[in-house]
């Protein structure tokens, strides 16, 4: 008769407790000198007239800044993978594997024993210094205590977490070291199929260049993703001179995601015990020891390996010449599937631990395996999925931006909505666009950005390469479709609205700075002069301000400034040199009721000023030209500059002071068709 | 005690049992030889649990051994590379052991401990020597008062007085308390000393199966010498090997030895010597009719 057997074996755990237990007090002196011994350490020097007293902050808010800054996962995946690691060391030598199991004990005992003693040994150093750095913040007079156990929980359920992870990475080899590396793997595998798809679609997708940008910590990298989601929150605001503490609040983030890792853990464990179940011992010091993961895992690393290094052939091809989109793509298949078959044969004999691995079995399968991974590539140069076309719905946009000069971000549904028609319009061309630099080698360009912000918080972006629409050869059709989006971005409410900012017809203008080159020809140097207006009250200054304000913005509306072109910046820089000016000009606009938005630092999820005017204030800098009539009028009848002679142009100023070194260049040479300039000598 | 039928284990393409039989009587001293390779350490491994069979029985006591801790907890293994935990000593292995097997007996592993003073109790197991290392898995494994001892190279590394010492104490716990022992070996001579059934594995497979009295007088070695040449022998006396030397001619014959002496008797030699075998002889000549490397060595 079958004996019942027991899931915990007391000889076991102290056997297991006895080899593991030097990790765990190593770790206990780690998270002791972390948390209470530093927290002492920093709060030694309060005595009611130091500095931090005196800016506000209470012992509590210490408390809370100091556990927000304790780590959490980092901690818990390197402990876990030792402890687990050490407890099942048994099952990673013939010896020791063939003597446990002799023993008369079950697997279940054995697994759940070891699973128990290694959560014994990771968690309560975890529970005794939560203990010691309670008491110790409760003997230096801190309240929220709670948080120290919130810290706790976040390092319990991922500890849980990496500890089950541990033993099913552990279960699939018959190797330590393989058993730590998939260990490692698994906690990034996510991300790192992610960055391998997305550097490939960098490389190879028409729109997709920056895609890299939009990595964003999904729930299957706990490691990264607790950390970012599951926290203990701590938002101490200060005053706007950063005198005093203003407010202070506090959170406690992220529950239900430790609710459902726990749950994930526990699924996981069962998995591995299933695994541990049916494991053949004799698969120890096997390379990997489950059948079902050899297939897995040779074509895995086949796939991901080759598909990312053919596209890096091919981008190196096309870095040394032009290539058609057609071209590049076939040398990124053709190089991804040889690369395929050497990396599948090479995982066969790492498995197999044999170079003899060549035979008609596993050729079918690797010829399997090859069509596959064709079909795939196929699929992405097809864009079967639709990403080349994707414009997301209107309904999941939260704002949509486009940065070519300038950034500009829609939050307005109807500009969402002719912002997306702008973009699908764009889209239908892309025959005529993504051969650009193939067709038109010699003709300047650069790449402008689209973003869209999703309300789920993904976000979405897409790069294309254009090129200057002044050039000559460029054919109607690609005119055609690019000029919209140039008429889109250059118009002048929109320029208004998004590149001054939302409080351009709303606001003072709290200061204003002109420049004025200065000679000074005996040290063949120059130095920036600026009309400061001491004499006048502040009132009078903002009134000042505000007419040569109101005049930039006529110049605004007739095109003059902030007008934006595909052209290259070097040929654009060189093309306007004799109209720009290089007399700077800059204000700031100031609403104290009105939050200033920011569209660069929505654009790239910048995070906001933490307090004061910093969200109702924009310093605007702008190149004017000389076409800006209407703003130098108003800035010669304000006094920022009394004579013509003031303004000078790039040109000018290159010439004359031959700074930036263009009489060496190359490729510009100077013309002065008027012969008006002497140079400096 | 135990009954293996029909296990078939195969690693990959190799067969390493091959639908193998084996049957082990209780209170018997069972020896499993064969040559490197036959298969003796994986059938070993499938009695001690560690190895699932692809098809086939393992039975000890009439239940299966796979997984079956009770069944488990009445036998003790000794493998020939001993596992010891790191930093346990000899006290703390006893504690592992008393914990782990029912019928642990202190008393008597204290006991057993006096026969053995050069071992340090308090030194740990693992920095001991292979000898020593042996000297405690003994004292444990008999301590354990197990009712089947499954034993892998046992004396191997133990010096000519310990070896006498620990099958001293085997075999008197065979005598006492009915104790069943698998033993597994290449040394046959030391094997011929205490077994009383033997077995013999190759390819896989148990070649023959019987009390070691039996198997010693089923093959026989007649040295004759005839005034001629040697006459044909009858048909029915089954010759694993013959060598001439002049005019003696020495037979390894198969069979009831009585039966093969009295036909050539009636074949009016010269000279009739009717040799025993010893098991190690037995085991090249059964070896060498199933085409082992080995059979022309010792002529």
């Amino acid at each position: 008769m079958q004996s019942k057997t027991s899931f915990f074996n007391m000889a076991l755990f102290k056997k297991n407790i006895s080899r593991t237990w030097i990790a765990g007090l190593l770790y206990f002196v780690l998270l002791l000198l972390m948390l209470p011994v530093y927290f002492v350490i920093n709060t030694a020097n309060i005595n009611g007239d130091d500095w931090y007293t005196r800016l506000g902050y209470t012992m509590e808010m210490r408390l809370y800044e100091h556990m927000s800054s304790i780590p959490t996962t980092f901690l818990a995946i390197i402990i876990s993978i030792i402890v687990t690691g050490i407890t099942f060391w048994y099952l990673f030598n013939r010896r020791d594997n063939y003597m446990m199991h002799s023993f008369p004990v079950s697997r279940r005992s054995l697994f759940f024993t070891g699973i128990l003693s290694s959560l014994t040994v990771s968690l309560l150093p975890v529970v005794l210094v939560s203990v010691i750095m309670t008491i110790a913040a409760a003997a230096r007079g801190c309240s929220g205590l709670v948080c120290i156990w919130y810290w706790a929980l976040i390092v319990a359920v991922s500890t849980l977490l990496f500890t089950a992870i541990a033993i099913f990475s552990l279960m699939i080899s018959g190797q330590i070291v393989t058993g730590i590396i998939f260990y490692f793997i698994f906690n990034f595998l996510y991300l790192m199929m992610e960055i391998a798809f997305r550097l490939t679609a960098s490389i190879l997708i028409w729109g997709l260049s920056e895609t890299m940008n939009g990595i964003q910590y999904k729930i299957w990298t706990p490691v990264l993703y607790i950390p970012d989601k599951a926290k203990v929150l701590s938002n101490i605001v200060m005053d706007d001179n950063y005198t005093q503490v203003i407010h202070f609040d506090h959170s406690f983030m992220g529950g239900d995601i430790l609710a459902i890792y726990a749950v994930a853990a526990i699924v996981i464990i069962i998995v591995s015990y299933q695994l541990y179940r049916f494991k053949k011992l004799e698969t120890v010091l096997d390379f990997i020891a489950v059948p079902f993961m050899k297939p897995v895992f040779s074509v895995g690393m086949s796939f991901f390996i080759s598909m990312v290094a053919g596209a890096f052939i091919s981008g190196m091809v096309e870095a040394l010449t032009p290539l058609s989109y057609d071209t590049k793509f076939g040398i990124a298949i053709i190089s991804a599937l040889i690369l395929g078959v050497i990396i599948y044969f090479a995982t066969q004999m790492l498995i197999e631990k044999t170079l003899r691995v060549f035979c008609a079995k596993k050729a079918f399968h690797c010829g399997i395996y090859s069509l596959a991974a064709l079909a795939i590539l196929l699929c992405m140069r097809l864009d079967v999925i639709g990403i080349e076309n994707k414009v997301p719905a209107l309904k999941d946009i939260e704002w949509a931006g486009i940065e070519n000069d300038y950034t500009m971000v829609f939050t307005d549904e109807m500009e969402i909505e002719a912002f997306r028609q702008m973009h699908q319009n764009f889209l239908t061309d892309k025959k005529e666009l993504r051969n650009i630099n193939y067709n038109y080698p010699d003709v300047d360009g650069k790449t402008f950005s689209i973003r869209y912000k999703l309300k789920n918080g993904d976000i979405v972006i897409r790069s294309y390469p254009v090129i200057n629409t002044e050039a000559s050869v460029v054919s109607s059709e690609y005119l055609a479709a690019t000029q919209p989006i140039l008429d889109f971005v250059n118009n002048p409410g929109r320029i208004k609205e998004h590149v001054i900012g939302n409080i351009w017809n709303n606001c003072e203008v709290k200061s204003m700075d002109f420049g004025i080159v200065i000679d000074v020809p005996e040290t063949h140097d120059y130095y920036m002069e600026y009309t400061e207006f001491d004499e006048l009250s502040t009132k009078e200054k903002k009134a000042k301000f505000k007419r040569v304000y109101d005049e930039f913005l006529k110049d605004v509306d007739a095109g003059k400034v902030f007008q934006q072109s595909f052209a290259g910046y070097d040929y654009q820089y060189d093309a306007n040199q004799k109209t720009t000016l290089y007399n700077s000009f800059d204000f700031v606009i100031k609403n104290p009721d009105v939050l200033y938005f920011s569209d660069s630092d929505t654009f790239y999820d910048n995070d906001y000023g933490t307090s004061g005017d910093v969200l109702h204030e924009q310093s605007i800098y702008v190149e004017l030209n000389t076409d800006c009539t209407n703003t130098l009028k108003a800035l010669k009848d304000e006094g920022f500059y009394s004579d013509e002679k003031d303004l000078i142009t790039n040109y000018d100023f290159s010439r004359k002071y031959e700074s930036y070194g263009y009489s060496d260049s190359d490729d510009y040479v100077y013309e002065d068709p008027d012969g008006d300039l002497a140079p400096w000598d | 005690m135990i009954q293996v039928s029909n296990v078939t284990k195969k690693f990959g393409d190799f067969i390493a049992l091959d639908d193998l039989n084996m049957h082990v009587e209780k209170g018997a001293i069972y020896g499993l030889v064969g040559p490197n390779g036959a298969g003796k350490s994986t059938i070993i491994r499938h009695l001690c649990g560690v190895y699932k069979q692809d098809a086939g029985q393992v039975l000890i006591d009439g239940q299966p051994v796979y997984e079956n801790q009770a069944i488990k907890s009445r036998y003790t293994v000794i493998p020939d590379d001993i596992f010891f935990f790191t930093q346990a000593n000899t006290m703390d292995m006893m504690k592992f052991y008393k914990n782990m097997y029912p019928n642990f007996d202190e008393a008597l592993f204290k006991k057993i401990m006096d026969c053995f003073p050069a071992i340090n109790p308090k030194k740990m197991v693992r920095s001991l020597s292979k000898g020593m290392q042996k000297q405690v898995a003994f004292m444990l494994s008999i301590a354990a008062r197990p009712e089947l001892m499954i034993l892998d190279e046992p004396v191997d590394g133990l010096d000519p007085v310990m070896r006498r010492q620990i099958w001293s104490l085997i075999m008197s716990d065979v005598a006492e308390n009915g104790l069943t022992v698998l033993v597994s070996s290449h040394n046959l001579r030391e094997l011929e000393d205490v077994c009383d059934h033997v077995g013999i594995m190759n390819n896989g497979k148990i070649l023959i199966e019987r009390s070691l009295d039996e198997l010693q007088t089923s093959i026989t070695k007649i040295q004759i010498a005839f005034e001629g040449d040697m006459p044909q022998l009858p048909d029915d006396i089954t010759v694993l090997k013959k060598i001439t030397n002049g005019r003696v001619h020495t037979l390894i014959v198969k069979g009831e030895p009585r039966a093969a002496e009295q036909a050539i008797g009636q074949m009016n030699p010269l000279l009739m010597d009717v040799l025993p075998l010893t098991l190690e002889e037995i085991f090249i000549y059964e070896l060498g009719g199933e085409n082992y490397a080995v059979k022309d060595i010792i002529f």
